[in-house]
């Protein structure tokens, strides 16, 4: 049917957004029947398995590699060590986001106990793992560090010098450095450093340790890397595609075209899954040995794989005599392990808003992040601002009882509003912490006297905010094609590890193009199709894929306009896109899309594409005040209030309600969002009153999931409410932002303050195990 | 090695297994299933149950070669009108996905043991307590088997 084909009344259509609808998740019927593919679950044909040697020692020289053994045992392919691969790519095996420092295999030094030193290549996985037991390494030691006095004392040095890697816009302004553990080094100065304080001035300062813990997604790390006359392919396990592409392209010194990277959906990732995992390895063995690898590791491999940094923050915080904020304060440290990965970045990410969300006059921040004798930390869902909420949110907490001010109330008016000028320097847009706060003040129903039972079970009340910045700059880019019968293919690099993007995309082209539920797939991130895309890390996929996509279906829109008004002779601005076609506004014609483009191309099976780009820009760190006026694109607001029960008798914690609120600007899938809110508190509650990763000299002691707690459904909050904020963003795709990390951030110091709501302690270090509560109140003397 | 025949969601596989061999590493390389995954190796997070004669193993644990002729169901292998991927689907009980075949399989064995009863969540929860979703699905799975308990319940007073 034509435009101008006779009057036609419009079809009677189904006029529900796509945008804010609850859409159900795509694939969700086949995620619960089992049948979707993860990266492991696919053939790879006749291979070679890959086991590793590790490390036993912390910190040590390498005497000698003896692979004789193991090369000689039945099955074994090849046996490859760190000598072996710096003799045949050089250099370029030290790879890294932020410093190019990490091997895939250890050449002459070993830096961590669990470290690579020597891959098995064999036929099968059993005849790999038996074969590493073979080979003989002998060890001189070093002096270990293995925590951050040990780093900050600086004696033994970890690397002997530092070479940024400069992958990233964001990253330039690094440099190399030597004689140092302290990698870098990051102020912020607003005011006055030391600013004279009134006698009336009130001081609460405390220092505060959140250990190492582990992201553990269900789905282990997984890669294959085959080669193909002259191009690399990997399959592998990752939230970054993009970047993989990239380091194997410097790594074997080949065009980005000779080099394929393709992810499936994963089972999880939180950050760990970023960056080098087991990518590396698989490609230059790949590349060596002219095979195919296949890389599967054990769950306490993945252990070894990366970590959420461990941080000790001294944080302080003086207010006036009627509680306005006069100076803040905060010393971080970062805990990065062995090798810096994306340490760097997040000093300064995190330690830019380790003050908190709130008004100061004095501002004094410094964030340093420090080499150590452990498993190298990486991206933790949060990216370090967990860390040191803890502290601002315990400082403010205690000053507030100090003051004998409600702790809600006393945060509420100290808090940055809409058009505030935060103290590094950007202003705050589209952050609604007050409505936050009112959400989940409200929903644990926080002004109504609470019952405080004597006995056994003591019961309180805790309250936090928390604040973070999305990375910037960054990019993304969106191919958009539409089929011929209607449907479209998304061609993104955004990775969907179970927060949603496949979903949620597809409704930000359906709310353009008037599509359905369902006629909108998105295409597995292949680099070989899928445009470049930074990271789907920090809760920016939603913003920055969102607004590539948006912009990509906008064209499409357009571009089906021209179609119609040319193939017609019809003026363009008579034209619109509706749920039924493109209508010819002023006959009231109708002509669906599978006809337009049927019509247009005279084919059926027919494509149009469109392509779009969205880049963020930054104002860097002020070599001395730290300030940007543009430190980031936007702002993530939320918070979050605990109700407990506290075992005077055990030191059990019993969560009764959380609340857990995020400013999203606009939920473009509510249930989604609620579900990534509800995810990310019990995520958070797990980090706060359960998870540690335990060393000794260096060895990780807990690396299995019998030893290392995670909570099941008996764990649960009696109720847990997510509170959901829309203060859309202006720039937002329909005003959207991100919700990933927002609920992770506030729950720790709300349940510490709940804590010392029911009996009367102040906790700083995490977890909030039984152990160290029943310790707090003992030394108290709570009776 | 020796060949034994598995039967998996009612069809038989004739399977070569050393004694060592698990039955997870078996049913995905020589039957095809892949609804069992490997999270943890050491029976810990439930990705790799199975329901064998109707009982719930973690297949990471179990010795290929003792599950001769017995009947093994996967959550792949459930019928498409099946009522518990039906609740799981309606009150979106997945993120990631990765570990929820499990909690399938739990579900099914729970009601199976308990028919006709009405659950209370103390019961689900200790349950499936053996079962981790690292994404915190908890809430949808929690709401998906009282669900599917509530249907399950009031069909079988219907009938009596």
């Amino acid at each position: 049917m034509s435009l101008d084909e006779g009057l036609q009344l419009p079809p009677v259509v189904d006029e529900v957004a796509a945008v804010g609808a609850r859409w159900g998740r795509t694939n969700g019927r086949a995620k619960v029947r089992g049948e979707i593919i993860y990266a492991a679950d696919r053939a790879v044909g006749v291979c070679a398995h890959v086991a590793v040697h590790r490390s036993t020692r912390p910190h040590a020289r390498l005497l000698s590699v003896d692979v004789t053994q193991a090369a000689q045992a039945p099955g074994v392919l090849a046996v490859v060590t760190g000598a072996d691969l710096h003799a045949a790519l050089g250099d370029r095996i030290f790879t890294g986001p932020a410093f190019a420092d990490q091997p895939p295999l250890a050449v002459d030094v070993v830096r961590y106990v669990g470290e690579p030193v020597v891959a098995v290549l064999a036929i099968d996985l059993a005849t790999a793992r038996s074969a590493v037991d073979l080979v003989d390494v002998q060890y001189e030691d070093l002096d270990p560090v293995y925590d951050i006095e040990a780093a900050l004392a600086g004696t033994n040095f970890i690397h002997a010098e530092l070479k940024p890697s400069a992958v990233f816009g964001d990253l330039r302004h690094l440099h190399g450095v030597s004689g140092t553990n302290v990698l870098y080094d990051f102020h912020l100065l607003t005011g006055d450093a030391e600013p004279e304080l009134p006698p009336t001035a009130l001081t609460v300062e405390n220092s505060f340790w959140s250990p190492p813990v582990h992201h553990v997604p269900i789905e282990l790390p997984y890669t294959v890397a085959s080669v193909e006359g002259d191009r690399l392919e990997i399959l592998t396990t990752t939230q970054t595609p993009s970047y993989v592409r990239q380091m194997a392209s410097d790594l074997l010194d080949i065009p980005l075209n000779r080099v394929r990277v393709r992810t499936d959906r994963l089972g999880g990732g939180f950050g760990s899954k970023m960056y080098d995992r087991l990518e590396p390895l698989a490609a230059a063995l790949a590349w060596t040995q002219r095979t195919t690898v296949r890389i599967a590791v054990t769950r306490e491999e993945a252990f070894e794989l990366t970590a959420r940094h461990g941080v000790a923050i001294s944080g302080s915080i003086s207010v006036d005599e009627d509680g306005n904020f006069l100076a803040s304060a905060a010393d971080v440290v970062y805990d990065t392990g062995a090798y810096a990965d994306i340490g760097p970045r997040m000093t300064g990410k995190s330690g830019f808003v380790s003050l908190g969300p709130y008004r100061t006059e004095n501002a004094k921040v410094r964030a340093r992040c420090v080499y150590t004798n452990k498993p190298s930390a990486g991206a933790f869902r949060g990216f370090g601002v967990p860390q040191v909420t803890l502290s601002h949110e315990s400082l403010v907490d205690d000053l507030a009882r100090a003051r004998g001010e409600d702790p809600a109330d006393f945060r509420r008016r100290n808090l940055w509003r809409e058009g505030d000028l935060g103290y590094m320097g950007t202003k705050i847009h589209s952050a609604d912490f007050i409505r936050c706060l009112d959400g989940v003040t409200e929903a644990v129903d926080w002004y109504a006297p609470l019952e405080r039972p004597n006995g056994r079970w003591r019961r309180g009340r805790g309250v936090a905010v928390g604040v973070k910045a999305v990375l910037t700059p960054t990019i993304s880019n969106a191919v958009l094609q539409l089929n011929q019968d209607g449907s479209a293919s998304l061609m993104i690099s955004t990775v969907d590890m179970g927060q949603g993007s496949d979903t949620m995309m597809p409704q930000i082209v359906a709310e353009v193009l008037y599509l359905d539920e369902g006629q909108v797939r998105v295409v597995s991130p292949d680099t070989d199709v899928t445009p470049y895309d930074t990271i789907t890390a920090g809760s920016r996929s939603t913003y920055h894929t969102g607004n590539a996509v948006r912009a990509a279906a906008e064209k499409m829109r357009e571009e089906l306009l021209d179609i119609a008004a040319s193939r017609n002779g019809v003026r363009r601005q008579d034209l619109k896109l509706t749920a039924g076609g493109v209508m010819n506004t002023s006959t009231q014609a109708m002509t669906s899309i599978a006809d337009l483009v049927h019509e247009h191309f005279g084919a059926r099976g027919t494509t149009l594409s469109t392509t779009s780009n969205f880049t963020t820009t930054w104002e860097p760190y002020d070599p001395v005040t730290g300030h940007s006026s543009k430190v980031t694109e936007h702002w993530f607001a939320g918070a979050a209030a605990a109700q407990i029960l506290v075992d005077r008798l055990t030191g059990r914690i019993h969560v009764e309600h959380l609340a857990v609120a995020g400013d999203v600007g606009r939920a473009i899938n509510p249930a989604l969002v609620e579900q990534q809110l509800e995810g990310a508190a019990i995520m958070g509650m797990s980090i706060a009153m359960y998870e540690e990763l335990v060393f000794d000299h260096g060895q990780m002691l807990n690396a299995t999931l019998l030893d290392y707690p995670l909570p099941s459904l008996l764990d649960m909050p009696d109720r847990l409410t997510p509170v959901i904020v829309e203060n859309p963003h202006r720039t937002g795709p329909f005003g959207a932002k991100g919700v990933g990390e927002t609920g992770l951030i506030p729950i720790a110091p709300a349940i510490a303050n709940a804590i010392r709501d029911a009996v009367g302690v102040r906790i700083t270090q995490l977890p909030l195990s039984p152990e160290r509560v029943l310790g707090a109140m003992d030394e108290a003397g709570v009776s | 090695m020796s060949r034994i025949t598995l039967t998996v969601n009612g069809r038989a596989h004739a399977v070569d297994v050393g004694d060592d061999d698990l039955l997870l590493d078996v049913l995905r390389q020589q039957v095809g299933i892949t609804s069992a995954r490997e999270g943890c190796g050491v029976g810990a997070c439930g990705a790799c149950t199975v329901l064998v004669d109707g009982h719930s193993v973690s297949s990471c644990l179990a010795r290929a070669i003792r599950y001769e002729g017995r009947s093994i169901q996967t959550a792949d292998g459930l019928p498409a009108d099946d009522d518990v991927v039906d609740a799981f689907v309606e009150c979106g009980a997945m993120q990631c996905g990765y570990c929820i075949p499990g909690f399938v399989l739990m579900t099914h064995e729970l009601l199976d043991d308990n028919p006709g009863a009405e659950l209370d969540a103390a019961q689900v929860n200790a349950h499936l307590e053996g079962n981790l979703c690292r994404c915190g699905s908890y809430p949808q799975i929690s709401r998906a088997v009282e669900t599917v308990a509530i249907r399950r319940a009031a069909a079988c007073q219907h009938r009596s």
